[in-house]
C-alpha cells in the first residue's frame, strides 16, 4: 500500500544542510499498525510527513497503491490526502472558533458530492465512535485534553480514510488519555481494517502495534 | 462551504467587527466622496445652455460721473453693435457667466412660495449674443416695453417646478406679498450660468430696459455689465479698438475687457481646487485604510498558519485556501456594505441635500466597487502567501 524507496530528505539553508531522512526503505501493508521511535529530531515526523503527502522528499521515491507520487499534481495531491489519509496530530490542530462537530465534518468540506445533511450524518456516526456524541457543539476550549485528542480521531474517522497517520498522539496526554486514545486506534485498527502510522516517544504503546520501526539520525534502524 | 465561511465568521465575530466598522466607515466616506464625484459629472455633463466661446464682458464703472448715464450706455452700445468684429451687444446684470456673483429669489405662484431661483436681468439681444435655446414661447421683444407686468424668460426647471402640467407661457409670478407681478412669455432649456459643475437649477431672467437711476448710490454689482459677441479669431486689436469707442463716449468711466472663456478658466480651477482637496484627503484615508485591511490580513494568516496547515493535510489546495481568506475578506466586505447601504440609502429616502436620487443610486453603486476592489486587492497578496504556505511546515509552527 505505502513503499519508499531510498527517501532522502534535505534541509538546505544557506550555510547548513540538515539530512533529515537518509536512504530509507519501507513498506507498508493494508491493515498494518506500524509505530516508529526514535529520539527528538531524528526524522519520524519527516517521514510522516511524506508519507502523508504534506512534504516532499527530496530523493527516493513513494509510492501509494503502486503510483509513484511525483506524478501527481497539487490538486491530486490534495484529493489524495482527502480521501486516503487521514491526519492526528501531537497538539490536535482543532480549529478553536469551530465547534466540535463543524472541526469533525471539516475533511468532508473538501470532497466533492457530499452534502451537508451527510456531512453532518457521517461527522456525528465518528463522533459516536470516539464516545463525544453529546459534546458537538462544545468548542475546543471546553474540552480536555483527551477529549480533543478524540475529536481529532473523530475527524480523521470521518473521511474514512484507509490510512490514519497519528504524530504522537497520546504525546501530549498522562497515562490514563493515552491509554484511552490507544485503544481507541487499536480497535480501529483491528475492527475496520485501517492502516495506521504511529509515532511516538512512548516504546509501552509501541510495543502494542504490530511492527514497530526505530529511527535515528534520519536512518531506519531497527 | 458558503454556510461554512458564514460560521467561522460569526464564530470570529468580535475580531471580525473592528473590520467590519473599518469597511463600513471607509464604505461611508467614498459614499460621500462619489455623491460628489457623480453629481459633479452629471451636471458637468449636461448642455449649459448657452455659448460662452466668442463672447467678451465689458465692466463699465462711471465713477463720480452720474450725469445722463442710461443716455450714455445706449449710444456706448449703438458705437459697439456698429464696430467691425462685433457680431452683437447685449446687456445684463453684475451675475455674468461664470462670474462670483449672484442674484436671487423666490417667485410665488398662486399664493405658493415657488424654489429659490437666480435672477438675470437681460434684453431684447441677450438671446442671440447667448445663443440661447428658447423651447417654449418667444425671447423679449418691443412688444415687452409696454407691459405692465415685468416680462420674464424661465428656464425648464423652474417651469417643471411651478407648472409641471401646465403651458408655462402667460402664467403670472407674483412676490411673497403679491405687490410685484412678473409674466412669463417664454421657457430657455436650462442655463448653467455659475461654472460647468453648476446643477441646472431653476432660474429666470427679467426683462430689463435702460432706467439705471444714478442719482442715488449705486453699488458696483448694480451696475449693467455688456456682453459682445465677437467675430472667432478676435484679439488685442479689436479689443484696444472697443475701449477707444467706450472712452469717446463715457470719458473718465473705467473700462474692463476679458472673455467669458478666461472667466470660465478661473471658475473652473475655483470649483475644482476644493474638489480635488477633498479627492486627495479621501485617496489618503483609502490609503490608510488599504494599508490596515493588508496589515490585519497579513497578521491574520500569520496567526492562522497551523490551521492553514490542516486545512491542506484534510485535502484543501493551495488554491482553495487562497480563495478561503479571499472569500472570508469579501463575506466580511459584504457585511460591512449592507450595513453602510442602509446608512447611505437614507440620503436619498430623506432627500438630504436635494439631490437627484439617482445621484446617490449611482454614488452608492461606485462606492460598493471601489471598496469590495479595495479589499479584494488588500486580501490577494495575503491569500497568495496563504496559498503557497507549505502545510508540513505550518503544521510545525503551533
Amino acid at each position: 500500500m505505502i513503499k519508499l524507496t531510498d527517501i532522502e530528505k534535505v534541509y538546505q539553508t544557506k550555510t547548513i544542510e540538515t539530512v533529515a531522512l537518509n536512504r530509507v526503505n519501507l513498506s507498508i501493508n493494508k491493515g498494518e499498525f506500524v509505530s516508529v521511535m526514535g529520539p527528538s529530531g531524528c526524522g519520524k515526523s519527516t517521514l510522516l510527513s511524506i508519507i502523508g503527502l504534506l512534504d516532499e522528499p527530496t530523493g527516493g521515491v513513494l509510492e501509494l497503491d503502486g503510483r509513484p507520487v511525483k506524478s501527481y499534481s497539487d490538486k491530486e495531491l490534495a484529493h489524495l490526502r482527502n480521501q486516503k489519509i487521514g491526519f492526528v496530530f501531537q497538539s490536535y490542530h482543532l480549529i478553536n472558533d469551530l465547534s466540535v462537530l463543524d472541526n469533525v465534518e471539516l475533511p468532508l468540506l473538501y470532497r466533492a458530492g457530499v452534502g451537508g445533511k451527510e456531512r453532518r450524518q457521517r461527522a456525528h456516526e465518528a463522533l459516536d465512535k470516539v464516545g463525544l456524541s453529546a459534546r458537538t457543539t462544545h468548542f475546543p476550549s471546553q474540552l480536555s485534553g483527551g477529549q480533543r485528542q478524540r475529536v481529532a480521531i473523530a475527524r480523521a474517522l470521518a473521511g474514512r480514510p484507509e490510512i490514519i497517520l497519528a504524530d504522537e498522539p497520546t504525546g501530549n496526554l498522562d497515562s490514563v488519555m493515552g491509554e484511552e486514545i490507544m485503544d481507541l486506534l487499536l480497535t480501529l485498527n483491528r475492527e475496520e481494517g485501517t492502516t495506521i502510522v504511529m509515532v511516538t516517544h512512548d516504546e509501552h504503546q509501541a510495543l502494542k502495534t504490530e511492527r514497530l520501526i526505530r529511527f535515528f539520525d534520519g536512518s531506519q534502524v531497527g | 462551504m458558503i454556510r461554512h465561511l458564514f460560521t467561522l465568521i460569526w464564530n470570529r465575530k468580535r475580531s471580525n467587527l473592528l473590520l467590519i466598522v473599518e469597511i463600513l466607515l471607509s464604505f461611508f466616506v467614498l459614499f460621500v466622496v462619489s455623491s460628489l464625484l457623480v453629481y459633479n459629472v452629471y451636471n458637468y455633463r449636461q448642455p449649459m445652455g448657452f455659448d460662452s466661446q466668442n463672447v467678451w464682458e465689458i465692466n463699465l464703472n462711471p465713477g463720480a460721473d452720474t450725469t445722463a448715464f442710461n443716455q450714455k450706455l445706449q449710444l456706448t452700445m449703438q458705437r459697439l453693435k456698429a464696430a467691425k468684429g462685433v457680431v452683437g451687444v447685449t446687456k445684463t446684470s453684475s451675475n455674468t457667466p461664470f462670474s462670483f456673483s449672484t442674484i436671487n429669489g423666490a417667485y410665488s405662484y398662486k399664493g405658493k412660495q415657488m424654489p429659490f431661483n437666480d435672477n438675470y436681468d437681460a434684453d431684447d439681444d441677450f438671446r442671440d449674443v447667448m445663443k440661447l435655446n428658447v423651447v417654449e414661447g418667444r425671447w423679449f421683444d418691443r412688444r415687452d416695453a409696454a407691459s405692465t407686468r415685468t416680462p420674464i424668460v424661465i428656464n425648464t426647471a423652474l417651469k417643471n417646478a411651478a407648472f409641471p402640467n401646465e403651458k408655462a407661457v402667460g402664467q403670472i409670478f407674483t412676490d411673497e406679498k403679491g405687490k410685484k407681478e412678473w409674466q412669463v412669455v417664454g421657457v430657455v432649456d436650462s442655463y448653467r450660468a455659475a461654472s460647468d459643475f453648476a446643477e441646472d437649477a431653476p432660474m429666470s431672467f427679467r426683462r430689463r430696459a435702460l432706467d439705471y437711476d444714478m442719482t442715488k448710490k449705486v453699488s458696483t454689482y448694480e451696475l449693467p455689465v455688456l456682453l459682445l459677441r465677437v467675430q472667432p479669431g478676435s484679439g488685442a486689436m479689436l479689443e484696444q479698438q472697443l475701449i477707444k469707442e467706450i472712452s469717446n463716449v463715457t470719458k473718465g468711466w473705467s473700462v474692463t475687457v476679458n472673455s467669458l472663456e478666461q472667466s470660465r478658466v478661473s471658475k473652473l480651477k475655483f470649483v475644482l481646487t476644493p474638489l480635488i482637496v477633498l479627492g486627495l484627503v479621501c485617496g489618503f484615508l483609502i490609503l490608510n485604510v488599504a494599508l490596515g485591511l493588508f496589515g490585519v490580513l497579513w497578521y491574520n494568516i500569520n496567526q492562522r498558519k497551523a490551521e492553514i496547515g490542516l486545512r491542506r493535510a484534510l485535502g484543501a489546495t493551495g488554491a482553495g485556501i487562497g480563495g478561503q481568506f479571499l472569500s472570508e475578506m469579501l463575506v466580511v466586505t459584504t457585511l460591512g456594505v449592507i450595513l453602510g447601504l442602509g446608512l447611505a440609502v437614507q440620503f436619498p429616502l430623506l432627500g438630504v441635500f436635494g439631490v437627484a436620487s439617482g445621484v446617490y443610486l449611482q454614488a452608492m453603486l461606485l462606492a460598493t466597487l471601489i471598496i469590495f476592489a479595495l479589499t479584494a486587492i488588500c486580501a490577494w497578496q495575503p491569500s497568495r502567501i496563504a496559498a503557497g504556505i507549505q502545510p508540513a511546515v505550518s503544521l510545525r509552527e503551533e
